[in-house]
Formats: structure tokens, C-alpha cells, sequence
């Protein structure tokens, strides 16, 4: 009795103290990660007096996470070859998704969150100093699987909007067909396939539909994940992945896609279609095409938070998009300074922007223009 | 008696606190999960009230807008958090699982338990364990690329002209995606765990009551229908509840081959559904875009009711199975 006593009152102090240690974990849990960073400059600023005291000397670790389409590029590509520039620098790279990594930069656990979709007004205003920096440009690609149909089909963000309300349901109606003068279309009902998971890609491909179709934009409008108007035939697929096994899978399916995504789903035997822009012509999601659609850009504010969506131009293709590094300018020491650097090579054109970075990932490079903005943004980077 | 060294004394308080520690893990853990799940389901509680059982649509509202403040919270303007949907998606994918799970583990469990001896029993029982032990990512997959497909193509056709007396058989079949296809992976995750519980159950059966019922002339069906089956009667359905609960939280697997719909609930059979323990896994990635955060509050509730849901299944199930298994040990007592 007095023995399973003694256990009890051991089992119940245990308890205590480890609900304590938990607590304290939690309210410092966001120092951790930062005290690391600083301690370790530290260590380096005692033993190295007789160092030559330049930053990129000392070991930093740099984490990233976020959009799973930047991180192919991360760690595929920048991380590899960042290695050569810069030693002591590391760099920890993670595939969360967008909104999880603009979250965590603003929490501080992580240096730079990845992602498509920059941050709202809202966000903005609630947590003072976080930088949108645009890193490369990206491209969307809407795909069906209608077999037989040869060629791009034309499609206009208005039909697309209808499919997607419900209103427009067989590959064969009119309206599609007006768009596709001597093409034979199928009397097959059409399977609208969305993202069933937050994304990017979502999120612009909603502001194409909110640009073109006014009852969209009043409606559903655009975010990283929507309130669909309820269409029986629709399935949602989780990730870039599930949508193109999906409409691979599914006769008359339709969908939208990353662009690092186009050669795998051509290889499943999906089409792609041609958009109409905001010229009226109906263009391919191809490199001359969203280069034109970026240089067209004009007005980019100095946050660099804007849509890049139905641009002008005769070629522009209308759903481009930049991808963000989601950055604090608050940071410490070293850790600012690695962060800087980092960012500076990123965009740099002979550095993270060059071609065989890009081009692996079916990234476009920064816009001449828009890249002074970029780096002026990084500039603002700080203790 | 050899005195105890202080060395030994210290090791010996040292492995009080340890064990002390590990033993209360469980509980400071459970205790503070629920703790910060009701704490984060508060301000959706509030802001949602009833309307979150009933309502159909789930809207984040608009992000990218302004805020609206309502019962003394803030969330996004157009933002209404309904669970009716995934709440029948859930049930509605479990219950078919247990329709197809249920037949399938009971007669295994008694060729199990009465058919098979030594290593063959051994090795059945092994693989039956086994397929518990398929991570659901790979049963998941084996739905997405294989199921789907297949009830797209040939088993849904196929159920909706037989069945045209049913309404919820007749079509359209659609992608194959939806109910049908998540009770099919919600089955195959649950048979295991009933099969093993059940086998357990019918082992326990004493042999004299089997051996007289096979005396008396009966069939080998008569013998399981009217002897073993009363026997193991409340274990079983508590076995079939552990099947439930399992059915309810499984996430992965469903979540790909759901269809994940929103905003409607189900017509038929094939329709695209959602679980609640998918769409909280697949929305807290855009939730955490939310300024207001209504939208991660909102996604906590819909967790805090799936726990509820899940933990009061188990508890019933554990109960049902002890009672079974103490209804046995008394018979077979009296049976000597």
C-alpha cells in the first residue's frame, strides 16, 4: 500500500514537472530556433579575433519551406549550387505548401517562406516588416483529357468559369464549340477537377476566372483555396500530382496544373489548351509566350504584391505569376547578412536566375525591370 | 542482507523519476492535446454557433478582402464554417466500409478460429495482421490508380443497372472517385482489426458448447449461428466499433480517393464526398493564410467534434469487447 503510494506521488511530481517543461517549451519554442542561429555567430566572433570579419566566413544556416513548386527548385537546383558560392552557408529547404510557408516567416521559424501566392492585405497589416520578394516567374496551364481531340483546344476564362459554376456541362456545347470553329467535340459530359488541398495554383487560377467572368469574381473570387460553387461532376485532387493522375484517369476531366508539371501530363496523354488574353488571341503556355506576358507588366508597386494575371500584349499568355520568398527583415547578425546574400544570388541573372537553374524547373527568370525592385526589397533586410 | 550502496539508491531514485515521467507522458499528452484543440475551437464555436452542425457550405471567406467581426470575433468578410457535409461523408464512408468489412472479417475469423490449426492458422493469422500493418498512403495509392478506375468503368455501370431499384445505385458514376470507392479503402483497413478481435472472441468459446452442438447433429453453420455466434455477441459489435472508430479517423487514403467535395452532400453511391479528418488535413495550408484566423479556429472545432466522435466509439467499443470477453469467461465456467 504504502509502496504503490510512494509511486503514485513520484508518477504524479513526474507529471508536473513535465507539463512544466512542456509549457516553458512552448512560450520559448519561437527563441529556439533564432538563439541557435546567434549563438553560433557567437562562438565565432570569440574564437576567430584573428578572422578577417566577413560574414559569409561564419557558419549560418538558412530554412525554407513552403510551395511544394518552388521546391524542386530549392533543392534540386539552388541549394546544390549555392554550396560552391558560399560554404558556410546552409541552406535547409522544405515542401509544406504556400500558406504554411508565409505562416512560419511570419512565426520566425523559418528565414524564407516559399510562395505563390503573395500575402493578403489583411496579413500584411497585421505583422509589420514582411518582405514579398518575387524570385523567378511561374505559369499555369489548364489541361483536359477529351481523347480524339487533336491539337490546343481554345478556351476563353469565361468558359472556364461557367464549366466551373456548372452552367456549361458537355464538351459539345455551343459555347465551347463557337470558341473552336471546325473542331469536332464529343458528346461527353465534362468532369471539372480543382485543387482539394490550399494552393497556388488555386489561387491563380481563381484570379483568371475573377478577371473574366464578373458572376466569379462577386462569387467564389480568388484564394489559395475557394468556395467552389457545389457542381455534382466535380472532384477535388490533393497536390499537383492527384490532379494530373485524376484527369489522366477521367474521360472529358479538366483541370489546372503547374507548369513544372506540363511534360509529365503531356506524357499521360493530356492536351493543353490555348487562352485567350487580354488581346483576344488565344496563346500556349510557352517561354516566349510568359516572357512576353512579364516584360508586359507595368506598374508593379514596391512591395511587389501584385497579379500578374491577363496581362497586354499581343503574345502574353494570362495566367503567369510570381513565386515569393515570404521574408522577415527582421534578422539577426549573421543570419541577416547570409540571408541577403542569398537572396541577392538568387535573383541575380548570372547567379540563381541563370537558365540551367531555371529552365530544369520550367521557371522563367525576373523581368530586367522587375529585378531592381527585387533587390531593392532585400536591401531593406536587417538587425 | 547486503546494504544498499548509495550508488544503487541513486540509480534507484533515478529510475523512480523516469518511470514516473514516461508512465505520466500519456496523460499530460492527452490532457494537453484536448486542452489546446477546445482552447483553438473556441472562437469558431462562438462565431458559428449551432449553424456549424447544419450548414452546408464551408467558406474561408474572402482572404484577400476585408474583415468582419461577429459575436466578438474577427474573420473573414463572407466567412461560414458548416460541417454537414463532412460529417455525413464521414459517417456515410464508414458505415459502407463496416456493410463490406463486417461479412468479410466474421467468416474469416471463423475459418480462423475453427478450420485451421498449427502453422496454417499460424500463417493466416500472420498475413491478416500484416494487411493492418499497410501504411494507408500505399492502400490510398492502390484506390487512386487501381479502384477508382475500376468502379469508373466497370463496377459502377455494372451496380447501377442491377440495382436501378435502388436509389442511391442508379448514376451517374462519374470519376469513380467518392463514396463508394472510400468505403472500399476504409474496408480493407478495418477487416484486419475485426477479423483478429473476432478470432480472439470465437477462440474463447468453450469447446464443450461447440462439441455438443455438433453432437446433436448440427451443421457447421448451425453450430456458428446458434452456439459460438450468442456467445461472442457484445464483443463482436465492439469489435465491429473498434472498425468504426478506425473507419472515421483514417485520413490518407480517403483523402485521395474521396473526390473531396465541398458545398454539397452526396446523390449516390459514386458521388464525391469529404471525411473530416480529410479536409482537416487538406485546408490547413490555405486556414493559415487567414488574418483572422477564423479559418484555423473553425478547422479546430471540426477536429475537436471528430475526437469526440472517435474517443466516445472507442470507449463504447472497449466496453462492449470487455464485456463480451467476461460474459465468455462466466460461461465457460459455468459450463465445467
Amino acid at each position: 500500500m504504502k509502496r504503490s503510494m510512494r509511486w503514485i506521488c513520484t508518477t504524479a511530481g513526474a507529471a508536473g514537472v513535465l507539463t512544466l517543461v512542456a509549457g516553458c517549451g512552448a512560450t520559448t519554442g519561437g527563441h529556439t530556433v533564432s538563439a541557435g542561429g546567434s549563438g553560433a555567430s557567437n562562438v565565432d566572433h570569440a574564437a576567430g579575433t584573428n578572422h578577417v570579419v566577413a560574414s559569409r566566413a561564419q557558419a549560418v544556416t538558412l530554412t525554407e519551406t513552403g510551395s511544394s513548386l518552388l521546391y524542386p527548385l530549392f533543392t534540386d537546383q539552388w541549394i546544390q549550387a549555392y554550396k560552391s558560392v558560399d560554404p558556410s552557408v546552409t541552406i535547409e529547404a522544405s515542401s509544406t505548401g504556400s500558406g504554411t510557408g508565409i505562416s512560419q516567416a511570419v512565426a520566425g521559424t523559418v528565414n524564407i517562406g516559399a510562395s505563390d501566392a503573395y500575402m493578403a492585405d489583411q496579413q500584411v497589416s497585421q505583422n509589420q516588416g514582411m518582405l514579398n520578394i518575387p524570385l523567378a516567374i511561374s505559369a499555369q496551364q489548364v489541361m483536359y483529357n477529351l481523347p480524339g481531340v487533336h491539337g490546343h483546344l481554345h478556351l476563353t476564362g469565361n468558359l472556364l468559369a461557367k464549366i466551373y459554376q456548372g452552367k456549361i456541362q458537355y464538351w459539345d456545347d455551343p459555347a465551347i464549340s463557337a470558341a473552336n470553329p471546325g473542331l469536332h467535340l464529343p458528346h461527353l459530359a465534362i468532369t471539372p477537377v480543382t485543387r482539394s488541398d490550399g494552393s497556388g495554383d488555386t489561387f491563380l487560377f481563381t484570379q483568371f476566372l475573377s478577371d473574366t467572368n464578373p458572376t466569379w469574381k462577386n462569387g467564389p473570387g480568388y484564394g489559395t483555396s475557394v468556395n467552389w460553387p457545389p457542381v455534382h461532376s466535380e472532384v477535388a485532387a490533393n497536390g499537383n500530382q492527384g490532379v494530373v493522375t485524376t484527369l489522366a484517369g477521367t474521360k472529358g476531366a479538366i483541370g489546372y496544373v503547374g507548369i513544372s508539371w506540363l511534360d509529365n501530363a503531356v506524357a499521360k496523354g493530356l492536351g493543353y489548351a490555348a487562352l485567350q488574353n487580354k488581346a483576344g488571341n488565344f496563346v500556349l503556355p510557352t517561354e516566349t509566350n510568359i516572357q512576353a506576358a512579364a516584360d508586359a507588366a507595368t506598374d508593379i508597386p514596391k512591395d511587389e504584391r501584385i497579379s500578374l494575371i491577363d496581362e497586354p500584349g499581343q503574345n502574353s499568355y494570362p495566367i503567369i505569376n510570381f513565386e515569393y520568398a515570404i521574408v522577415n527583415q527582421q534578422q539577426r547578425g549573421a543570419t541577416g547578412t547570409a540571408l541577403k546574400h542569398f537572396l541577392e544570388w538568387a535573383i541575380d541573372p548570372q547567379g540563381g536566375n541563370a537558365a540551367k537553374y531555371m529552365t530544369p524547373v520550367h521557371f522563367l527568370p525576373l523581368p530586367s525591370k522587375v529585378e531592381p525592385l527585387s533587390q531593392a526589397q532585400i536591401q531593406q533586410i536587417g538587425g | 542482507m547486503q546494504k544498499a550502496s548509495s550508488v544503487a539508491k541513486t540509480i534507484d531514485r533515478a529510475f523512480h523519476v523516469a518511470a514516473g515521467i514516461a508512465a505520466s507522458s500519456p496523460v499530460v499528452f492527452l490532457a494537453g492535446i484536448v486542452t489546446i484543440v477546445v482552447i483553438q475551437a473556441m472562437p469558431s464555436i462562438r462565431f458559428n454557433g449551432w449553424h456549424f452542425l447544419t450548414s452546408l457550405t464551408w467558406n474561408i471567406g474572402n482572404v484577400y478582402g476585408g474583415l468582419e467581426h461577429e459575436h466578438g470575433v474577427t474573420a473573414a468578410s463572407g466567412a461560414s464554417f458548416g460541417s454537414r457535409v463532412f460529417i455525413v461523408g464521414t459517417l456515410a464512408s464508414s458505415v459502407i466500409a463496416l456493410l463490406m468489412a463486417v461479412p468479410v472479417s466474421l467468416l474469416t475469423a471463423v475459418v480462423l478460429a475453427y478450420r485451421t490449426r498449427g502453422a496454417l492458422r499460424a500463417i493466416l493469422s500472420t498475413l491478416v495482421e500484416l494487411l493492418a500493418g499497410i501504411p494507408s498512403v500505399v492502400i490510398g495509392l492502390w484506390g487512386m490508380t487501381v479502384l477508382t478506375p475500376w468502379i469508373s468503368t466497370q463496377l459502377g455501370p455494372l451496380l447501377s443497372r442491377v440495382g436501378g431499384v435502388i436509389p442511391y445505385l442508379r448514376g451517374p458514376v462519374g470519376t469513380g472517385m467518392g463514396l463508394l470507392a472510400s468505403g472500399c479503402v476504409l474496408a480493407v483497413m478495418t477487416i484486419p482489426i475485426i477479423t483478429a478481435t473476432t478470432r480472439d472472441l470465437l477462440l474463447q468459446v468453450p469447446t464443450l458448447y461447440r462439441e455438443g452442438g455438433i453432437g446433436l447433429g448440427m451443421t457447421d453453420w448451425e453450430v456458428v449461428r446458434h452456439i459460438c455466434f450468442p456467445c461472442i455477441r457484445e464483443g463482436f459489435i465492439g469489435a465491429v466499433a473498434l472498425g468504426f472508430g478506425r473507419a472515421m479517423g483514417e485520413t490518407m487514403a480517403v483523402l485521395m480517393v474521396s473526390g473531396n467535395a465541398v458545398n454539397l452532400l452526396p446523390q449516390n453511391l459514386y458521388s464525391p464526398t469529404s471525411t473530416m479528418a480529410a479536409f482537416v488535413a487538406d485546408q490547413l495550408d490555405s486556414a493559415l493564410t487567414d488574418a483572422s484566423k477564423m479559418a484555423v479556429h473553425a478547422l479546430s472545432e471540426l477536429a475537436l467534434l471528430l475526437m469526440v466522435l472517435t474517443v466516445a466509439t472507442n470507449l463504447a467499443a472497449r466496453r462492449l469487447v470487455s464485456l463480451g470477453r467476461r460474459r465468455q469467461w462466466r460461461t465457460g465456467v459455468d459450463a465445467r
